[in-house]
């Protein structure tokens, strides 16, 4: 049984790791020379709900890349406005060290490879192409592909590429596998409903900064700095991918986080003006390189999806990730990304396919996404355990626990613990 | 079957073109009256990127310039040597797999315009050489030129299947060759030999002393054999060709082979080495009636089953043109 999982951002590492631990034959195709995708350039963990639903897929088994993260963590416990109990892992360190794991796993990664087709065989994909014209044939294929870019979306809804990690220029452009496949993909949209949304934070060379706030950073992993009232700017909030970080606070503020390099919790900052800011005389932009005009736009290529991940109107093709909806974050991938593997497993030795329980943050969120998305302020919104409307309903639901002694209990009245480590083939 | 899509011009200094400009962009889905990007096929830069910054308009279309033409010779009653003078950038732009221009005697209408492959562009001393068949009332109408010429270039969709010939280092290519058509397959070979390719070649026999490139493809170091490759009672392979096809795929590794021929000649051949060798890929002269060569006019449309392409533009893979899949599942 071969499971072809294209795109390898977190969710396309959650969703190979997975179905590899289920015993399948995983072959992972990657576009860059690098795996985690827009992983390389966050590095938020476990902040609000997040910790929730990181040891939930402890407790379930599937925390590999939990741990992974845990290990490459910078700063641990970190409060930043509207934030609480973050950990900050090394976006320098970690892509190297889940390469490393995947391959001590057995995976089959594929790099500088990209997708650009599918051969059908009725509903069913029989293989993809890669641009050189090789054909991969798969039993099932997972699309953890993502949302960002490529040029020509981040012109008409952005500013322009602004050459962030995912290189377009230099590994050709993302394109809709599912689409590919004769899927339709859906949009969000930003509040006054346009389509899509930019990414809301960019990273600052630390050592471009001022000593003061080098060491401010280094010891508390956070700086908080007022932006000049000249410069506020409330709409660029509106923009924002991230509505977890779209709070007055850091429209008001430049927060500072330690990834490693200096995360800089907004969409882009003309550089100019950042150098007003004392301490911010030298300082450069390390991702995107034209962090001084623009970002990513996102959330343009959604496949339909039930709550197994499976795309519908494929019969063998699930997703996970920003491909499977308006989810933001790593959490967010690995979630949505192990589940996508398990049951692409299930689906190809002919086993029925699996949801999570709503009983848990990470069962409730596939399935309140999924629901919401169905209405327009739904397709409005981003879904996170973060922050915005789904922290909010976690914390209604009384899902919402750094408890973990609770949450293993929880899991084990569910029969869960560890449901994730057993191989079914 | 991989779906090729390629536009030769994408990427170039001619992209966008006026194709862009209406919506009609081969490879790219925003200039394709779409709203979300779906890229056909990534040649290093976005089209759409490169029309806004060009402030939606297309780049600037090649024109015809005067030339002086310094060799002109019939080779045979009807096969027109040309050698003519360009400038250092036609020179290297012409020096390519698949590259021709267009020609006409100076102040002719611009419906004299023919299309002509480059047999060999010598960028040192920037002089092209091409072989033009001398048909009807275009090429006639060349053959009264007298030191000048006017030209139009550089075009490159002369060799369709290009994609398989890229990146090519330390192989076996087959390239087999009929009259005219051999002229392009010269300007393959030696690009290939460059890349440190082996190349053999087969050549029509034809009447007189056989194909005049046999010299050129020797002199750049080919194994070429001579046959007569058809029997024109029923217009069929001969055995003669079949055999030496037969011992030669036997005998090396091809990874590709070059179809010099009409593209009656193209069908035969193809189906015939694919039989032998299914992983074999191929690319092809391209025979199509090229007017314009900007993808404007329909002459040279090539009805696919995925629909209708400009081939003197868009690239297309040969082994979807001609090779007759049986219960293979085209699609
Ligand atoms: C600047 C920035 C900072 C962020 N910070 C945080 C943070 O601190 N915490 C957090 O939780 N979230 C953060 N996020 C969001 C988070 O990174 C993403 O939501 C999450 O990583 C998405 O994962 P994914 O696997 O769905 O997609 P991606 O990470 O986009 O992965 C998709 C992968 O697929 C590959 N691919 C695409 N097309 C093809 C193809 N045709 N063939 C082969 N491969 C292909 C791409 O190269 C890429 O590697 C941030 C995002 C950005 C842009
Ligand atoms: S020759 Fe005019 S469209 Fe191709």
């Amino acid at each position: 049984m071969k499971v072809v999982v294209i795109g390898g951002g977190w969710a396309g590492c959650a969703a190979a790791l997975q179905a590899k631990k289920c015993g399948a034959e995983v072959i992972l195709i990657e576009r860059t020379d690098l795996l985690l995708g827009l992983g390389n350039v966050g590095g938020i963990i476990r902040n609000n709900g997040r910790f929730t639903a990181a040891e939930e897929m402890i407790a379930l088994g599937a925390g590999d890349l939990f741990q992974i993260a845990d290990r490459c963590a910078r700063h641990k416990n970190v409060d930043f406005p509207g934030h609480k109990h973050a950990t900050l892992y090394d976006v320098n360190i970690i892509e190297a060290e889940v390469r490393k794991y995947l391959y001590s796993m057995g995976i089959n990664i594929l790099f500088e490879k990209r997708v650009v087709d599918v051969e059908m065989e009725g509903k069913s994909i029989k293989s993809v192409y890669l641009h050189d014209g090789t054909e991969i044939e798969g039993d099932v294929f997972i699309e953890t592909t993502g949302s960002t870019g490529p040029i020509g979306n981040c012109l008409r809804y952005g500013n322009g590429c602004s050459m962030c990690i995912l290189r377009c220029p230099s590994y050709g452009p993302r394109i809709s596998i599912s689409m590919r496949a004769g899927v339709e993909d859906l949009q969000g949209l930003r509040s006054d409903e346009s389509f899509g949304a930019m990414s809301g934070s960019c990273k600052l060379e630390k050592d471009s900064l001022s000593k003061e706030i080098r060491e401010k950073l280094d010891r508390d992993g956070v700086v908080v700095i007022p932006v000049p009232k000249e410069d506020i700017n409330m709409d660029k909030l509106n923009i924002k991918v991230c509505q977890q970080y779209a709070l007055k606070e850091f429209a008001e503020n430049i927060v500072l986080l330690d990834t490693g390099h200096a995360k800089l919790m907004t969409s882009y900052y003309p550089l100019e003006k950042l150098r007003k800011i004392p301490g911010f005389e030298r300082v450069r932009f390390i991702d995107p390189y034209s962090g001084g005009k623009a970002n990513s736009i996102r959330y343009l290529s959604m496949a339909p999806r039930d709550n197994h991940m499976k795309v519908i109107g494929v019969d063998n093709l699930f997703v996970g990730g920003e491909k499977s909806g308006l989810f933001v974050g790593h959490t967010e991938a690995i979630v949505t990304g192990t589940l996508a593997g398990y049951n692409a497993v299930r689906l190809g030795i002919g086993l029925n396919l699996v949801e999570l329980p709503s009983t848990l943050a990470v069962g409730d969120i596939i399935k309140f996404e999924n629901e919401n998305k169905k209405t327009l302020d739904g397709l409005k919104q981003r879904y996170t355990f973060a922050g915005a409307v789904y922290f909010e309903r976690m914390k209604q639901l009384d899902l919402y626990t750094t408890d973990i002694e609770k949450i293993r209990k929880k899991v084990d009245g569910l029969l869960l613990r560890d449901f994730f480590k057993n191989r079914i083939i | 079957m991989f779906r090729y899509v390629d536009c030769i011009d994408a990427g170039t200094e001619y992209c966008p073109c006026h194709l862009a400009e209406k919506g009609e962009c081969i490879i790219c889905s925003q200039l394709r009256g779409k709203n979300f990007c779906d890229c056909l096929n990534w040649k290093g830069t976005c089209i759409y990127e490169e029309f806004i910054w060009n402030n939606k308009k297309a780049k600037r279309i090649r024109e015809f310039k005067e030339f002086t033409i310094e060799n002109k010779r019939l080779i045979r009653d009807d096969l027109l040597l040309l050698q003519v003078s360009v400038n250092p950038y036609l020179a290297k732009q012409l020096n390519n797999i698949g590259s021709y221009v267009f020609l006409k005697k100076p102040g002719s209408p611009l419906c004299f315009a023919t299309p002509v492959s480059i047999m060999d562009s010598d960028i040192k001393n920037n002089l092209i050489t091409m072989v033009v068949k001398i048909l009807g009332v275009k090429t006639k109408d060349l053959l009264e030129c007298k030191d000048k010429v006017e030209l139009k270039g550089p075009y490159w969709n002369g060799i369709q299947g290009q994609i398989f010939l890229k990146n090519l280092k330390g192989n076996e290519i087959l390239i087999v060759a009929r009259g005219v058509a051999a002229a392009p397959c010269v300007m393959a070979a030696k690009k290939l030999i460059k890349a440190n390719n082996k190349i053999i070649v087969v050549l029509e026999k034809g009447r007189g002393n056989g194909n005049f490139a046999k010299e050129r493809f020797k002199s750049l170091g080919c194994e070429v054999y001579d046959v007569n490759m058809i029997n024109y009672n029923d217009y069929s392979l001969s055995e003669e060709f079949k055999n030496l096809l037969l011992e030669l795929i036997k005998k090396n590794n091809f990874k590709v082979t070059i179809s010099g021929g009409s593209d009656e000649f193209h069908r035969l051949y193809l189906n015939f080495v694919y039989a032998l060798d299914k992983s074999l890929k191929f690319a092809t002269v391209n025979n199509a009636i090229i007017t314009c060569g900007e993808g404007i006019c329909g002459s040279c449309e090539v009805k696919l089953d995925r629909g209708i392409i400009k081939s003197c533009k868009q690239q297309y893979n040969p082994a979807e043109v001609f090779i007759n899949l049986r219960g293979e599942g085209r699609k």
